[in-house]
Protein backbone atom coordinates (compact mmCIF):
# COMPACT_ATOMS: atom_id res chain seq x y z
CA UNK A 1 0.00 0.00 0.00
CA UNK A 2 0.91 4.01 -0.55
CA UNK A 3 -0.26 6.85 0.42
CA UNK A 4 -0.82 9.36 -2.56
CA UNK A 5 -1.89 13.05 -2.93
CA UNK A 6 -2.81 13.52 -6.61
CA UNK A 7 -3.13 17.10 -7.57
CA UNK A 8 -4.36 18.30 -11.44
CA UNK A 9 -4.66 21.08 -13.39
CA UNK A 10 -6.98 20.97 -16.05
CA UNK A 11 -9.17 23.39 -18.26
CA UNK A 12 -12.35 24.10 -16.42
CA UNK A 13 -14.71 22.34 -18.37
CA UNK A 14 -12.62 18.90 -17.94
CA UNK A 15 -12.11 19.05 -14.32
CA UNK A 16 -14.82 16.14 -13.95
CA UNK A 17 -13.23 13.90 -15.90
CA UNK A 18 -10.72 13.17 -13.61
CA UNK A 19 -13.09 14.31 -10.42
CA UNK A 20 -15.17 11.05 -11.46
CA UNK A 21 -12.60 8.39 -12.08
CA UNK A 22 -10.72 9.57 -8.66
CA UNK A 23 -13.66 9.40 -6.13
CA UNK A 24 -13.43 5.63 -6.81
CA UNK A 25 -9.91 5.22 -5.13
CA UNK A 26 -9.49 8.21 -2.97
CA UNK A 27 -11.04 10.87 -1.06
CA UNK A 28 -11.85 13.91 -2.39
CA UNK A 29 -10.00 16.98 0.14
CA UNK A 30 -10.40 20.20 -2.19
CA UNK A 31 -11.09 20.90 -5.69
CA UNK A 32 -8.41 19.28 -7.63
CA UNK A 33 -6.83 17.61 -4.85
CA UNK A 34 -7.34 13.66 -3.92
CA UNK A 35 -5.54 11.92 -1.28
CA UNK A 36 -5.89 8.25 0.15
CA UNK A 37 -4.50 4.97 0.65
CA UNK A 38 -4.24 2.68 -2.37
CA UNK A 39 -2.64 -0.49 -3.35
CA UNK A 40 0.60 -0.20 -6.14
CA UNK A 41 -1.69 -2.50 -8.81
CA UNK A 42 -4.28 0.21 -8.37
CA UNK A 43 -2.01 3.35 -8.47
CA UNK A 44 -0.90 1.70 -11.47
CA UNK A 45 -4.38 1.99 -13.01
CA UNK A 46 -4.85 4.97 -11.65
CA UNK A 47 -1.48 6.48 -13.59
CA UNK A 48 -2.19 4.76 -16.78
CA UNK A 49 -5.95 6.08 -16.91
CA UNK A 50 -4.63 9.70 -16.07
CA UNK A 51 -1.92 9.79 -18.58
CA UNK A 52 -4.90 8.74 -21.32
CA UNK A 53 -7.25 11.64 -19.94
CA UNK A 54 -4.78 14.58 -19.72
CA UNK A 55 -4.56 17.01 -22.90
CA UNK A 56 -1.21 19.30 -24.69
CA UNK A 57 -1.41 22.12 -21.41
CA UNK A 58 -2.34 19.98 -18.63
CA UNK A 59 -1.18 18.65 -15.71
CA UNK A 60 -1.56 16.10 -12.92
CA UNK A 61 1.20 15.45 -10.24
CA UNK A 62 1.24 12.12 -7.73
CA UNK A 63 3.04 12.50 -4.48
CA UNK A 64 3.24 8.85 -3.41
CA UNK A 65 4.53 8.52 0.12
CA UNK A 66 5.64 4.46 1.01
CA UNK A 67 3.27 4.57 4.09
CA UNK A 68 0.74 6.91 5.88
CA UNK A 69 2.84 6.95 9.37
CA UNK A 70 5.52 8.78 7.14
CA UNK A 71 3.24 11.50 6.44
CA UNK A 72 3.46 15.07 8.64
CA UNK A 73 0.37 16.05 7.80
CA UNK A 74 -1.66 19.20 9.34
CA UNK A 75 -4.60 20.75 8.63
CA UNK A 76 -6.41 23.70 9.09
CA UNK A 77 -10.30 23.65 9.61
CA UNK A 78 -12.43 20.81 8.85
CA UNK A 79 -10.54 17.57 7.43
CA UNK A 80 -12.39 16.04 4.33
CA UNK A 81 -10.88 12.94 5.22
CA UNK A 82 -11.54 12.38 9.04
CA UNK A 83 -14.21 9.75 9.45
CA UNK A 84 -14.74 8.88 5.85
CA UNK A 85 -15.43 5.32 6.61
CA UNK A 86 -17.97 6.91 9.27
CA UNK A 87 -20.84 8.39 7.74
CA UNK B 1 -6.27 -2.87 3.07
CA UNK B 2 -9.89 -3.74 2.02
CA UNK B 3 -11.89 -1.34 4.05
CA UNK B 4 -15.20 -1.39 6.03
CA UNK B 5 -18.04 1.16 5.48
CA UNK B 6 -20.10 2.28 8.32
CA UNK B 7 -23.56 4.39 7.30
CA UNK B 8 -25.03 6.01 10.19
CA UNK B 9 -27.20 8.52 9.13
CA UNK B 10 -30.71 7.61 7.15
CA UNK B 11 -30.62 7.84 3.29
CA UNK B 12 -29.95 6.52 0.09
CA UNK B 13 -27.11 5.41 -1.44
CA UNK B 14 -26.63 4.49 -5.44
CA UNK B 15 -24.57 4.36 -7.85
CA UNK B 16 -22.91 7.66 -9.64
CA UNK B 17 -20.18 7.37 -12.10
CA UNK B 18 -18.99 4.32 -11.06
CA UNK B 19 -18.80 4.50 -7.64
CA UNK B 20 -21.00 4.65 -4.45
CA UNK B 21 -22.93 7.65 -3.70
CA UNK B 22 -24.68 8.44 -0.14
CA UNK B 23 -27.00 11.25 -0.36
CA UNK B 24 -28.15 11.94 3.47
CA UNK B 25 -31.93 13.05 4.12
CA UNK B 26 -30.70 16.65 4.16
CA UNK B 27 -28.99 16.19 0.88
CA UNK B 28 -25.46 15.71 1.80
CA UNK B 29 -23.77 14.00 -0.82
CA UNK B 30 -20.85 11.63 0.18
CA UNK B 31 -18.78 9.05 -1.94
CA UNK B 32 -17.14 5.83 -0.56
CA UNK B 33 -14.26 4.93 -2.88
CA UNK B 34 -15.32 1.49 -4.45
CA UNK B 35 -12.11 0.19 -5.40
CA UNK B 36 -10.83 -0.80 -2.15
CA UNK B 37 -14.25 -1.40 0.06
CA UNK B 38 -14.88 -4.63 1.92
CA UNK B 39 -17.92 -4.52 3.19
CA UNK B 40 -20.76 -1.28 3.68
CA UNK B 41 -22.44 -2.06 6.74
CA UNK B 42 -26.18 0.16 6.93
CA UNK B 43 -27.39 0.89 10.44
CA UNK B 44 -29.88 3.66 9.44
CA UNK B 45 -32.63 3.75 7.54
CA UNK B 46 -31.73 3.29 3.89
CA UNK B 47 -32.60 3.05 0.33
CA UNK B 48 -30.88 1.38 -2.62
CA UNK B 49 -31.80 -0.19 -5.44
CA UNK B 50 -31.09 -2.84 -8.18
CA UNK B 51 -28.65 -0.93 -9.82
CA UNK B 52 -26.49 -0.26 -6.64
CA UNK B 53 -26.56 -3.97 -6.06
CA UNK B 54 -25.54 -5.41 -9.02
CA UNK B 55 -23.23 -2.78 -8.82
CA UNK B 56 -21.42 -3.51 -5.66
CA UNK B 57 -21.91 -7.57 -6.57
CA UNK B 58 -19.39 -6.44 -9.70
CA UNK B 59 -16.89 -5.29 -7.54
CA UNK B 60 -17.11 -7.81 -4.90
CA UNK B 61 -18.53 -5.69 -1.74
CA UNK B 62 -20.91 -6.99 0.58
CA UNK B 63 -23.52 -5.42 2.17
CA UNK B 64 -24.50 -6.15 5.91
CA UNK B 65 -27.94 -4.58 7.30
CA UNK B 66 -28.56 -3.62 10.59
CA UNK B 67 -31.88 -3.20 12.10
CA UNK B 68 -32.34 -0.94 14.63
CA UNK B 69 -33.87 -3.87 17.19
CA UNK B 70 -32.79 -6.64 16.45
CA UNK B 71 -29.13 -5.66 15.41
CA UNK B 72 -28.24 -8.27 12.39
CA UNK B 73 -31.09 -8.00 9.90
CA UNK B 74 -29.01 -9.92 6.87
CA UNK B 75 -25.89 -9.50 4.23
CA UNK B 76 -26.54 -9.06 0.56
CA UNK B 77 -23.29 -10.50 -0.69
CA UNK B 78 -21.57 -10.49 -4.12
CA UNK B 79 -22.36 -13.88 -6.27
CA UNK B 80 -19.49 -15.80 -5.96
CA UNK B 81 -16.47 -15.26 -7.52
CA UNK B 82 -15.08 -18.55 -5.98
CA UNK B 83 -16.95 -21.70 -7.18
CA UNK B 84 -15.66 -25.16 -6.19
CA UNK B 85 -17.72 -28.18 -6.40
CA UNK B 86 -14.27 -30.15 -5.09
CA UNK B 87 -14.32 -27.81 -1.92
CA UNK B 88 -17.93 -28.17 -1.01
CA UNK B 89 -17.88 -31.53 -1.63
CA UNK B 90 -15.02 -32.23 0.77
CA UNK B 91 -16.70 -29.60 3.13
CA UNK B 92 -19.99 -32.14 3.13
CA UNK B 93 -17.66 -35.21 3.65
CA UNK B 94 -15.99 -33.53 6.76
CA UNK B 95 -19.29 -32.98 7.99
CA UNK B 96 -20.62 -36.34 7.86
CA UNK B 97 -18.16 -38.45 8.85
CA UNK B 98 -18.81 -38.31 12.51
CA UNK B 99 -15.14 -38.66 13.82
CA UNK B 100 -14.20 -35.92 11.15
CA UNK B 101 -16.74 -33.47 12.72
CA UNK B 102 -16.51 -34.04 16.14
CA UNK B 103 -11.92 -33.36 15.77
CA UNK B 104 -13.02 -30.07 13.87
CA UNK B 105 -15.58 -28.99 16.53
CA UNK B 106 -13.49 -29.57 19.14
CA UNK B 107 -10.90 -27.62 17.28
CA UNK B 108 -12.72 -24.51 17.61
CA UNK B 109 -13.90 -24.53 20.93
CA UNK B 110 -10.28 -25.17 21.69
CA UNK B 111 -9.71 -21.98 19.74
CA UNK B 112 -12.49 -20.00 21.89
CA UNK B 113 -11.21 -21.41 25.23
CA UNK B 114 -7.76 -20.31 24.23
CA UNK B 115 -8.53 -16.82 23.49
CA UNK B 116 -10.87 -16.70 26.62
CA UNK B 117 -8.11 -17.61 28.61
CA UNK B 118 -5.22 -14.90 27.42
CA UNK B 119 -7.91 -12.07 28.33
CA UNK B 120 -8.66 -13.99 31.73
CA UNK B 121 -5.28 -13.96 31.66
CA UNK B 122 -4.56 -10.46 30.72
CA UNK B 123 -6.60 -9.04 33.89
CA UNK B 124 -4.98 -11.87 36.14
CA UNK B 125 -2.13 -9.56 35.85
CA UNK B 126 -3.77 -6.56 36.08
CA UNK B 127 -4.92 -6.57 39.61
CA UNK B 128 -7.57 -8.96 39.48
CA UNK B 129 -7.47 -12.02 40.84
CA UNK B 130 -8.76 -14.92 38.63
CA UNK B 131 -7.43 -18.01 39.46
CA UNK B 132 -10.07 -19.85 39.85
CA UNK B 133 -11.41 -18.94 37.00
CA UNK B 134 -8.41 -19.72 35.19
CA UNK B 135 -8.34 -23.19 36.65
CA UNK B 136 -11.79 -23.82 35.49
CA UNK B 137 -10.81 -22.94 31.78
CA UNK B 138 -8.22 -25.05 31.84
CA UNK B 139 -10.25 -28.21 33.09
CA UNK B 140 -12.89 -26.97 30.13
CA UNK B 141 -9.91 -27.17 27.73
CA UNK B 142 -8.93 -30.77 29.29
CA UNK B 143 -11.99 -32.16 29.18
CA UNK B 144 -12.52 -31.21 25.38
CA UNK B 145 -10.29 -34.00 24.97
CA UNK B 146 -12.90 -36.36 26.18
CA UNK B 147 -15.60 -35.24 24.41
CA UNK B 148 -16.89 -37.89 22.04
CA UNK B 149 -19.78 -35.82 20.59
CA UNK B 150 -20.52 -32.57 18.98
CA UNK B 151 -22.61 -32.04 21.56
CA UNK B 152 -20.25 -32.75 24.32
CA UNK B 153 -17.89 -30.49 22.71
CA UNK B 154 -20.64 -27.84 22.03
CA UNK B 155 -21.70 -28.19 26.28
CA UNK B 156 -17.58 -27.54 27.18
CA UNK B 157 -17.91 -24.49 25.42
CA UNK B 158 -20.93 -23.49 26.84
CA UNK B 159 -19.19 -23.56 30.44
CA UNK B 160 -16.12 -22.42 29.46
CA UNK B 161 -17.99 -19.54 27.83
CA UNK B 162 -20.18 -19.07 31.25
CA UNK B 163 -17.26 -19.20 33.59
CA UNK B 164 -15.40 -16.48 31.05
CA UNK B 165 -18.24 -13.86 31.60
CA UNK B 166 -18.28 -14.34 35.00
CA UNK B 167 -15.26 -12.25 35.00
CA UNK B 168 -17.26 -9.42 32.92
CA UNK B 169 -18.55 -7.80 35.80
CA UNK B 170 -15.44 -7.45 38.03
CA UNK B 171 -13.15 -6.34 35.18
CA UNK B 172 -16.22 -3.51 34.09
CA UNK B 173 -17.11 -0.72 36.85
CA UNK B 174 -19.25 -1.09 38.85
CA UNK B 175 -22.33 0.95 36.98
CA UNK B 176 -22.25 -2.03 34.19
CA UNK B 177 -23.71 -4.62 35.46
CA UNK B 178 -23.62 -7.67 33.57
CA UNK B 179 -24.44 -10.78 35.43
CA UNK B 180 -24.69 -13.34 32.21
CA UNK B 181 -25.35 -13.61 29.09
CA UNK B 182 -28.61 -12.40 27.53
CA UNK B 183 -29.84 -11.63 23.91
CA UNK B 184 -33.41 -11.40 21.90
CA UNK B 185 -33.38 -8.47 23.47
CA UNK B 186 -30.13 -7.68 25.35
CA UNK B 187 -31.51 -6.68 29.03
CA UNK B 188 -28.66 -4.18 29.92
CA UNK B 189 -25.66 -2.58 28.76
CA UNK B 190 -23.20 -4.91 29.02
CA UNK B 191 -25.22 -7.44 27.04
CA UNK B 192 -26.19 -4.68 24.77
CA UNK B 193 -22.25 -4.25 23.71
CA UNK B 194 -21.34 -7.78 23.03
CA UNK B 195 -24.41 -8.67 20.86
CA UNK B 196 -23.71 -5.57 18.33
CA UNK B 197 -19.90 -6.74 18.86
CA UNK B 198 -20.51 -10.29 17.61
CA UNK B 199 -22.80 -9.39 15.26
CA UNK B 200 -20.18 -7.57 13.22
CA UNK B 201 -17.55 -9.76 13.88
CA UNK B 202 -20.06 -12.08 12.05
CA UNK B 203 -20.95 -10.10 9.57
CA UNK B 204 -16.91 -9.65 9.20
CA UNK B 205 -17.08 -13.31 8.83
CA UNK B 206 -19.48 -13.89 6.51
CA UNK B 207 -17.41 -11.25 4.16
CA UNK B 208 -14.32 -13.41 4.73
CA UNK B 209 -15.69 -16.95 4.37
CA UNK B 210 -16.96 -15.34 1.05
CA UNK B 211 -13.75 -14.91 -0.39
CA UNK B 212 -13.19 -18.82 -0.93
CA UNK B 213 -14.94 -21.27 -1.95
CA UNK B 214 -16.31 -22.85 1.05
CA UNK B 215 -20.00 -22.61 1.78
CA UNK B 216 -21.25 -20.84 4.33
CA UNK B 217 -24.17 -22.68 5.36
CA UNK B 218 -22.50 -25.66 6.11
CA UNK B 219 -20.76 -26.06 9.45
CA UNK B 220 -18.92 -28.04 12.03
CA UNK B 221 -19.60 -26.76 15.54
CA UNK B 222 -22.95 -25.39 15.52
CA UNK B 223 -25.77 -27.51 13.28
CA UNK B 224 -26.03 -26.17 9.81
CA UNK B 225 -29.45 -24.51 10.54
CA UNK B 226 -31.94 -22.77 7.95
CA UNK B 227 -31.66 -18.94 6.98
CA UNK B 228 -27.94 -18.17 8.30
CA UNK B 229 -24.96 -19.19 7.59
CA UNK B 230 -24.00 -21.25 10.32
CA UNK B 231 -19.67 -21.54 9.22
CA UNK B 232 -19.75 -17.91 10.27
CA UNK B 233 -20.80 -18.75 13.88
CA UNK B 234 -18.11 -21.38 14.01
CA UNK B 235 -15.41 -19.33 12.59
CA UNK B 236 -16.85 -16.30 15.00
CA UNK B 237 -16.62 -17.70 18.30
CA UNK B 238 -12.58 -17.75 17.88
CA UNK B 239 -12.65 -14.17 17.72
CA UNK B 240 -14.98 -12.54 19.56
CA UNK B 241 -12.77 -12.52 22.59
CA UNK B 242 -9.76 -10.52 20.71
CA UNK B 243 -12.41 -8.78 18.85
CA UNK B 244 -15.55 -7.84 20.52
CA UNK B 245 -14.63 -8.40 24.17
CA UNK B 246 -11.39 -6.24 23.94
CA UNK B 247 -13.38 -3.25 22.71
CA UNK B 248 -15.93 -3.44 25.47
CA UNK B 249 -13.67 -3.35 28.01
CA UNK B 250 -11.95 -0.82 26.66
CA UNK B 251 -14.50 1.67 25.81
CA UNK B 252 -16.35 0.89 29.08
CA UNK B 253 -13.01 1.08 31.34
CA UNK B 254 -11.41 4.39 29.80
CA UNK B 255 -15.33 6.14 29.87
CA UNK B 256 -15.80 6.35 25.91
CA UNK B 257 -19.09 4.86 26.38
CA UNK B 258 -20.98 5.53 29.77
CA UNK B 259 -24.68 4.51 30.84
CA UNK B 260 -25.86 7.79 28.82
CA UNK B 261 -24.57 5.83 25.64
CA UNK B 262 -27.52 3.63 26.19
CA UNK B 263 -31.43 3.97 25.51
CA UNK B 264 -33.10 1.62 27.52
CA UNK B 265 -36.97 0.18 27.10
CA UNK B 266 -39.17 -2.13 28.18
CA UNK B 267 -36.93 -5.17 28.97
CA UNK B 268 -34.10 -4.20 26.52
CA UNK B 269 -31.12 -2.20 26.73
CA UNK B 270 -29.64 -0.86 23.50
CA UNK B 271 -26.62 1.55 22.33
CA UNK B 272 -28.16 5.04 21.22
CA UNK B 273 -26.90 6.02 17.35
CA UNK B 274 -23.64 7.35 18.78
CA UNK B 275 -22.71 4.67 20.80
CA UNK B 276 -23.01 2.75 17.94
CA UNK B 277 -20.92 5.12 16.00
CA UNK B 278 -17.94 4.85 19.09
CA UNK B 279 -18.40 1.17 19.01
CA UNK B 280 -17.90 0.97 15.53
CA UNK B 281 -14.43 3.57 15.39
CA UNK B 282 -13.07 1.61 17.94
CA UNK B 283 -14.23 -1.91 16.63
CA UNK B 284 -12.68 -1.10 12.68
CA UNK B 285 -9.36 0.32 14.48
CA UNK B 286 -8.84 -3.26 16.13
CA UNK B 287 -9.34 -4.70 12.76
CA UNK B 288 -6.81 -2.74 11.35
CA UNK B 289 -4.43 -3.32 13.95
CA UNK B 290 -1.48 -5.44 13.08
CA UNK B 291 0.56 -8.54 14.47
CA UNK B 292 3.21 -9.86 12.99
CA UNK B 293 2.62 -13.54 11.81
CA UNK B 294 5.46 -16.08 12.73
CA UNK B 295 4.89 -18.33 9.75
CA UNK B 296 4.21 -15.96 7.12
CA UNK B 297 7.22 -13.44 8.62
CA UNK B 298 5.39 -10.61 7.92
CA UNK B 299 2.90 -8.52 9.58
CA UNK B 300 -0.97 -9.18 9.30
CA UNK B 301 -3.86 -7.34 10.56
CA UNK B 302 -6.41 -8.94 12.76
CA UNK B 303 -9.15 -8.70 9.61
CA UNK B 304 -6.99 -10.77 7.45
CA UNK B 305 -6.72 -13.47 10.29
CA UNK B 306 -10.24 -13.85 9.51
CA UNK B 307 -9.65 -14.42 6.00
CA UNK B 308 -6.58 -16.91 6.97
CA UNK B 309 -9.40 -19.04 9.44
CA UNK B 310 -11.05 -19.52 6.11
CA UNK B 311 -7.94 -20.66 3.89
CA UNK B 312 -6.86 -23.05 6.70
CA UNK B 313 -10.07 -24.44 6.83
CA UNK B 314 -10.20 -24.92 3.02
CA UNK B 315 -6.88 -25.76 3.02
CA UNK B 316 -7.50 -28.79 5.84
CA UNK B 317 -10.72 -29.83 3.86
CA UNK B 318 -9.26 -30.40 0.65
CA UNK B 319 -5.36 -31.77 1.48
CA UNK B 320 -6.22 -33.25 4.94
CA UNK B 321 -3.55 -30.86 6.48
CA UNK B 322 -4.49 -30.46 10.18
CA UNK B 323 -6.38 -27.59 11.04
CA UNK B 324 -4.94 -25.46 13.56
CA UNK B 325 -7.40 -23.11 15.38
CA UNK B 326 -6.64 -19.70 15.55
CA UNK B 327 -4.92 -18.91 19.32
CA UNK B 328 -4.26 -15.33 20.10
CA UNK B 329 0.66 -15.58 20.36
CA UNK B 330 1.06 -12.46 21.19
Amino acid sequence: MVYVIVVYDMQADRTHLLLKFLRRYLTHVQNSVFEGEVTEGDLETIETRIDSILEPDESTIIYEVSSEKLLQREVFGDDPTEDQRFL
Amino acid sequence: MDRNYHVFSDGRIERNDDTVRLVTEDGEKKYLPVENAEALFLHGQIDYNTRLVSFLNDHGVAMHVFGWNDYYAGSIVPKRGQTSGQTLVEQVRAYDDPERRRDLAAKFVAGSIHNMQTNVQYYDNRGHDFGPIRDRLDACRSALDDAESVEEAMGVEATARRAYYSTFDEILPEEFVFGGRKYNPPNNEVNSLISFGNSLVYANVVSAIRATALDPAISYLHEPGERRYSLALDIADLFKPLLTDRVVFRLVNRNQLTTDSFESELNSCLLTDAGRKTFSKAFEETLERTVEHPRLDRKVSYQYLLRMEAYKLKKHLLTGEEYVPFERWW
